[in-house]
């Protein structure tokens, strides 16, 4: 399928490491399945550490390999997340609509990415699990738009986001759509509500998220270095064991 | 949004005799949950001796040299090497011991176990300590017989499989069995008979696979010559509480147990099925006691239950389910410390496969607890630390990938770290996401058998099965691992190794034998042939080493992510915060909060009752006791610190202060009425004083003893305020503050009284009598206000500077000492001092000199005073302007009772004084005091710690130096006994035999030498035991 599995170092695609975050059981799992084979599974194993997926994702004008980190969500997994988070250029930080406390989980990882994670991180805010709060014909419509056969390379398809659909089971919503965009327009964040059921608002993201990767700086970096952007200045620090300890990271990039 | 835990800093290595109860999987001596006292075999002292095992019947085994320890209410033996053979017998299961009559000066006992085993042991150390042996052991078999556990043997046997097979085998009727189990073990379920049918009434336990089987091809797994070749080990050499474990034992294990035996061995193995016999009914009862209890725990296990190996048929069944709950809740409820962890539910999914709930309950206890230490716990610090053993273990025995890794910057934790969590089983059930797994649907359960022979190696020989595994991996892969670049390429290489697993390690060898050697028993043969070196004890001594390296790293995580979660820092900086942190840490570890599982239930029906779900998550909050103990690291107040020295030291004790004003302080903070802080609590309400100038000073001590919060102190209120002051003040020098005090009582009086509103008729008449006796004013009657409070305040200088500066510079932030981590100190001089310098030891050591001091004349205390700012006795005086001659004069009358009403702060001050000058002739004399105890502690570890560091000749440089497989040349290899027995089966199957050839070829794969520690002449002094008839 779309991953050629030892990625070599030919391939002409630019390589963009990506983490996912979020709270326990909010989907993040079904989201990378959905986006690296359009497929969706009812119960899913718990990540256990992380797993690690690749899916190539084409713009006009480039093609971007993502990397994907796929993250344990329970809480005691939260200390191992740097080992994941270090040297991503991107991350989706996913929350559950239907779930109010897994949007704060949410802002918390925002925050300690912020703070802690490569200052140039592009993060996305993605709500899941839209497919629950929709009426049924809504929720056809997103699917529709998602071709069987794309799963191979995912073409852009930047469709603009279906607007929120104000009837039926909306009363299982607890995040309105609007307190997580404000929330997000705040921080700076990408922001989408998807379902990784329906696939709805899934490849939008990863697209969204590569038209905004500062490319260049990743190719110069890569040029530069033999290694990964980052991977350099990480090493520095202390090269071993899982690594927690915040000085060994470039630089602090607080800005709050 | 933070919790906090202090679980770490209460690691306490184990001790040389906890290092060998581990060693014989035995179950923590001690009550398991307080709900149990000590039992009367704890009393009985322990005791291990030199012998000699042999089995009791001829030619079955060699006869072996080691250890014989007594440790009631258990028998154990280990040989010499530590791990040719060893048992572990329940002193319930010994009916005889008979000494025997043998040749002169030789002592042995024949002990006859419950089911007709006889074991003897031939006891070489000297008369006298076997005497003393002998009659220890006589006295802990009468506790067992008393205890009537002697009589549970019998049943409890009977839920065990091993007994059923060995009595259908021996009963001739073993078709009798084979009519009702598939090929892979599981049951053929039976049209139900009309009663009378009670002779095949399954009594022994077992797991979900003998109704929905058992994954694998019973065929390929070569389950009948497994189950052959076990059945007659364990006729002849005990099973489930009994089994002796020689080299066959663990050789048969490694190729893999069969699937009805499989869960009954595991519990044997670990041990867990020790606990099952002494705690009949436990399991049953905590889910009974617990019954519609509901944690996050509870919440967390039913998010998984159904993702966990959603593929096997029993987990698409409520049956399965439900038993996976039962148990993952009922650990939940036995350790609510620890919970429940994701990677559990696949563990526990796994063992409940071949085991009963109630084994599987055990058995998780036993990983959890013993096995994998630390794994699962919300810190997760036993992984963590395994994984940097791991890395280091990997840098010892294969330094050319650690060099690589490090070169190409990748983390072997991103691999390794699933391997360790879940002991190798989500690897394989991992494989499901890759793609390349999607086009090999057909293997399905294929990798999971693979997994099972893992643990199944793993329950025999310990965790260090993890590491050699994870070694072997990598060196196997070596070549290819050398080609990476980053993680990715390291996680997808992982990843085509697994599935890859059930293929041919040698495809294009002419050998067909070498041929079918799998992927899985290079591995295997790799693992435990190449990196024997791997030993519990190496781990053990590696774990010491980066102990203290990982909980530092895991607490400044947590540090940092609890200063980060605050909602508002106030005006502290990040740093301030952080020391504000250590304190409230620091007050934690000594008086450690109440268990967080409480204050999670109690969270939890708090947002319930809000029903908006504002605090989701659980907050570690501290109670009035550890305030009290935070806040005496933080203002000096608080603390009482009396600087003693007695002529061979000088030490400051410093002991917590309690007074009604910290209390009030506790209640003001907590603005959530909670009855506890949480740290965000603690920093809202440091903030609101360190930073405070002269007016909002007064007014925030105006507010705290403002209890109703009118704007207005009562007249009793102004008497707590100046009992907080002389609190405040009761170890400064001199009377300056209590003739503060004193004044503020008198003004405070004054302008009281002066300010009562007119419409009182008492006052009227007596302000008529002119100086006649203050008015009477009832206790609770808003009295002063806060203009009025200020103005006192402010007449005088010397409470005017305590606001302006003292009481905001008493709470300080200092940076605290690096508390001290439990030392791992090791050998015998670590074990001695580690036993001599706990804290009662210091503090007799410090009485004593204090006696000494005394008696030299050479005793002082001196407290500390808590503002210091006056060093001289004279008073200064008070401010003339702003009080009128009027208002002087009944000032002495009031200051006399404030005086009256603390005697004991004028005698302290005095009694200060007196020491005071001594102090200082003193210590011009005294000679130089010796270091403080505390730091002695670390000194005589670290030349232990150094020689650990040093490199261990144990383990080589393997890397990429392969030598060949004995499974190459297994053929010539074989043991010529096992093959003559296979022999004998003519009746067999010609394909049977293969098979059973096949399985012994990897038996013998798995070969070793076994040094019995015998000379020639000890082995013919056991074998002529065998024939010794007991003494008379």
């Amino acid at each position: 399928m779309a991953d050629s599995a030892s990625g070599s170092s030919a391939d002409k695609s630019v390589q963009v490491k990506l983490v996912l975050l979020g709270e326990a059981a909010v989907g993040k799992s079904s989201v990378v399945l959905r986006f690296v084979s359009n497929e969706f599974q009812a119960n899913k194993e718990p990540t256990i550490g992380a797993a690690f997926l690749t899916q190539k994702c084409r713009l006009e004008d480039r093609v971007l390999r993502y990397e994907i980190w796929d993250t344990a969500g329970q809480e005691r997994f939260h200390s191992l997340a740097p080992m994941y988070y270090r040297n991503a250029q991107a991350a989706v930080v996913v929350y559950d609509i239907t779930k109010a406390s897994s949007l704060d989980k949410a802002k918390s990882w925002v925050k300690e990415l912020q703070r802690q994670a490569n200052p140039n991180i592009v993060i996305a805010l993605a709500g899941n699990k839209l497919d629950l709060v929709q009426s049924s014909s809504a929720a056809q419509s997103g699917s529709t738009s998602e071709a069987e056969d794309e799963a191979d390379d995912a073409t852009a398809t930047p469709g603009e986001t279906p607007g929120t659909p104000e009837d039926g089971s909306e009363s299982l919503r607890q995040v309105p759509r609007e307190e997580a965009q404000a929330y997000a327009t705040e921080a700076g964040l990408l922001f989408f509500e998807i379902s990784a059921k329906t696939g709805e608002g899934v490849v939008d993201i990863f697209t969204e998220i590569a038209k905004k990767i500062p490319i260049e700086h990743i190719l110069a970096s890569s040029r530069g270095a033999a290694g990964r952007p980052g991977a350099a200045g990480a090493r520095a620090g202390n090269a071993e064991g899982v690594n927690l300890d915040e000085s060994a990271k470039p630089k602090d990039a607080c800005n709050c | 949004m933070a919790t906090i835990s202090t679980a770490l800093r209460n690691f306490k290595e184990p001790t040389k005799e906890q290092q060998t109860q581990i060693g014989f999987s035995l179950p923590q001596s001690g009550p398991l949950d307080g709900s149990e006292q000590g039992t009367a075999a704890d009393d009985i002292e322990r005791m291990d001796i030199n012998a000699v095992l042999s089995m009791g019947q001829q030619g079955e085994e060699d006869s072996y040299a080691g250890k014989l320890y007594l440790m009631a209410p258990f028998l154990c033996f280990t040989s010499l090497d530590r791990r040719s053979v060893r048992f572990t017998l329940p002193l319930s299961t010994i009916r005889r011991v008979e000494r025997l009559n043998a040749r002169a000066g030789i002592y042995a006992l024949s002990l006859s176990l419950w089911n007709g085993l006889k074991i003897i042991v031939q006891l070489t150390s000297l008369r006298p300590t076997a005497d003393l042996f002998c009659s220890l052991l006589r006295d802990a078999l009468k506790v067992e017989l008393q205890r009537g556990q002697m009589k549970l043997c019998k049943p409890f046997a009977k839920t065990c499989y091993s007994e059923f097979l060995l009595a259908s085998d021996s009963d001739a009727s073993s078709s009798s069995r084979l009519e009702h189990e598939r090929e892979d073990g599981s049951i053929i379920e039976q049209e139900k008979k009309p009663d009378g049918e009670g002779g095949h009434e399954r009594t022994y336990l077992g797991g979900l696979g003998l109704k929905f089987r058992f994954p694998g091809d019973p065929k390929k797994l070569r389950e009948a010559s497994k189950v052959k070749l076990w059945t007659s080990y364990l006729k002849t050499h005990g099973r489930n509480l009994t089994l002796l474990r020689y080299p066959q034992c663990t050789r048969l294990v490694q190729v893999g147990l069969p699937n009805r035996l499989r869960g009954e061995m595991w519990e044997t193995l670990s041990g867990s099925i020790y606990l099952r016999f002494s705690h009949p009914n436990y399991y049953v009862q905590l889910l009974k006691d617990n019954e519609g209890r509901t944690s996050t725990s509870t919440e967390d296990i039913e998010k998984d239950l159904h993702r966990s190996l959603p593929e096997y048929a029993g987990y698409q069944s409520e049956e399965g389910i439900g038993a996976l709950r039962r148990v993952l809740q009922a650990y939940s409820f036995k350790n609510p410390e620890l919970g429940y962890c994701q990677a559990m539910n696949i563990l526990a999914a796994a063992i409940l496969i071949y085991m009963s709930e109630e084994q599987a309950f055990w058995l998780l206890e036993v990983l959890c607890d013993r096995l994998l230490p630390g794994y699962y716990a919300p810190s997760m610090h036993g992984t963590l630390l395994d994984q940097r053993v791991f890395e280091s273990l990997v840098q010892r025995t294969l330094p050319i990938i650690h060099e690589h890794f490090q070169s190409v910057d990748v983390q072997l934790s991103v691999a390794s770290l699933p391997w360790f969590l879940s002991l190798h089983a989500t690897v394989f059930s991992c494989i499901k996401l890759s793609p390349a797994y999607l086009s090999f649907r057909y293997i399905n359960s294929m990798p999971m058998i693979f997994a099972f022979r893992i643990m199944d190696c793993f329950f025999c020989m310990g965790p260090k099965v993890l590491f050699q595994v994870g070694l072997a991996i990598l060196k196997i892969n070596g070549d290819k691992l050398l080609a990476i670049q980053d993680d990715g390429q390291f996680l997808n290489l992982m990843r085509d190794y697994f599935a890859s697993l059930a293929e041919s390690a040698h495809p294009k060898s002419s050998d067909p034998r070498a041929r079918a050697i799998t992927k899985f028993q290079e591995l295997l043969l790799v693992s435990f042939r190449e990196f024997s070196g791997i030993t519990e004890d190496l781990i053990h001594s590696e774990r010491k080493r980066f102990r203290n390296e990982i909980i530092h790293s895991i607490e400044s995580f947590s540090k940092r992510s609890a200063i980060r979660n605050l909602r508002t820092l106030g005006q502290f900086s990040k740093d301030q915060a952080g020391l504000i942190y250590d304190a409230l840490y620091k007050a934690m570890c000594i008086v450690p909060p109440p268990s967080t599982h409480q204050n999670v239930q109690a969270d939890l029906l708090v947002t319930t009752a809000n029903g908006e779900g504002v605090e989701e998550k659980p907050e570690t909050r501290i109670e009035l006791k550890t305030f009290r103990y935070f806040l005496s690291e933080i203002a000096t107040w608080a603390r009482d610190e009396k600087i003693v020295s007695n002529g061979f030291q000088q030490r400051v004790d410093r002991e917590v202060a309690e007074h009604e004003f910290i209390d009030r302080l506790f209640f003001f903070w907590d603005t959530s009425c909670k009855g506890a802080l949480s740290f965000q609590d603690l920093v809202n309400g440091l903030d609101g004083v360190m930073f405070n100038g002269l007016m909002e000073n007064i007014e925030w001590f105006f507010n705290l003893h403002d209890k109703n919060k009118d704007g207005y102190l009562t007249k009793d209120e102004v008497l707590v305020l100046s009992e907080t002051w002389l609190f405040i003040f009761r170890f400064e020098v001199g009377d300056a503050y209590l003739g503060a005090i004193s004044r503020f009582m008198t003004n405070a009086f004054e302008y009281g009284d002066a300010l009562l509103p007119e419409n009182q008729d008492s006052d009227v008449k007596e302000s008529e009598g002119g100086g006649s006796p203050p008015p009477h004013v009832s206790s609770n009657q808003p009295y002063l206000n806060l203009p009025t409070f200020r103005m006192v305040v402010l007449a005088d200088e010397i409470l005017e500077s305590f606001f302006e500066t003292d009481m905001s510079a008493s709470f300080r932030l200092q940076p605290l000492p690096e508390m001290e981590l439990p030392v791992s100190s090791s050998g015998l001089l670590g074990d001695i001092w580690s036993t001599i310098a706990t804290d009662s030891n210091k503090k007799i050591f410090n009485m004593f000199t204090d006696e000494l001091g005394k008696t030299i004349g050479k005793h002082q205390v001196i407290h500390r005073p808590s503002i210091g700012r006056y060093t001289k006795l004279e008073e200064p005086k008070a401010r003339e302007s702003l009080l009128t001659p009027s208002m002087r004069r009944s000032a002495s009358k009031s200051s006399l009772n404030s005086a009256s009403a603390s005697p004991s702060v004028g005698l302290t001050s005095s009694s200060t004084l007196s020491v005071d000058s001594l102090a200082i002739s003193s210590s011009s004399t005294s000679t130089p005091p010796p270091p403080p105890p505390a730091k002695d502690t670390a000194t005589p570890v670290s030349p232990v710690a150094d020689s650990e560091r040093g490199p261990l000749p144990v383990v080589q440089p393997a890397m990429l130096e392969r030598t060949p497989f004995a499974i190459d040349d297994v053929g010539s290899d074989s043991d010529d006994d096992e093959e003559d027995d296979e022999e004998e089966d003519d009746d067999e199957e010609e394909d049977d035999l293969e098979d059973d050839d096949r399985v012994m070829d990897e038996v013998d794969a798995f070969l070793e030498a076994h040094d019995s520690g015998l000379s020639e002449a000890d082995k013919a002094v056991a074998k002529d035991l065998l024939k010794a008839e007991p003494m008379k």
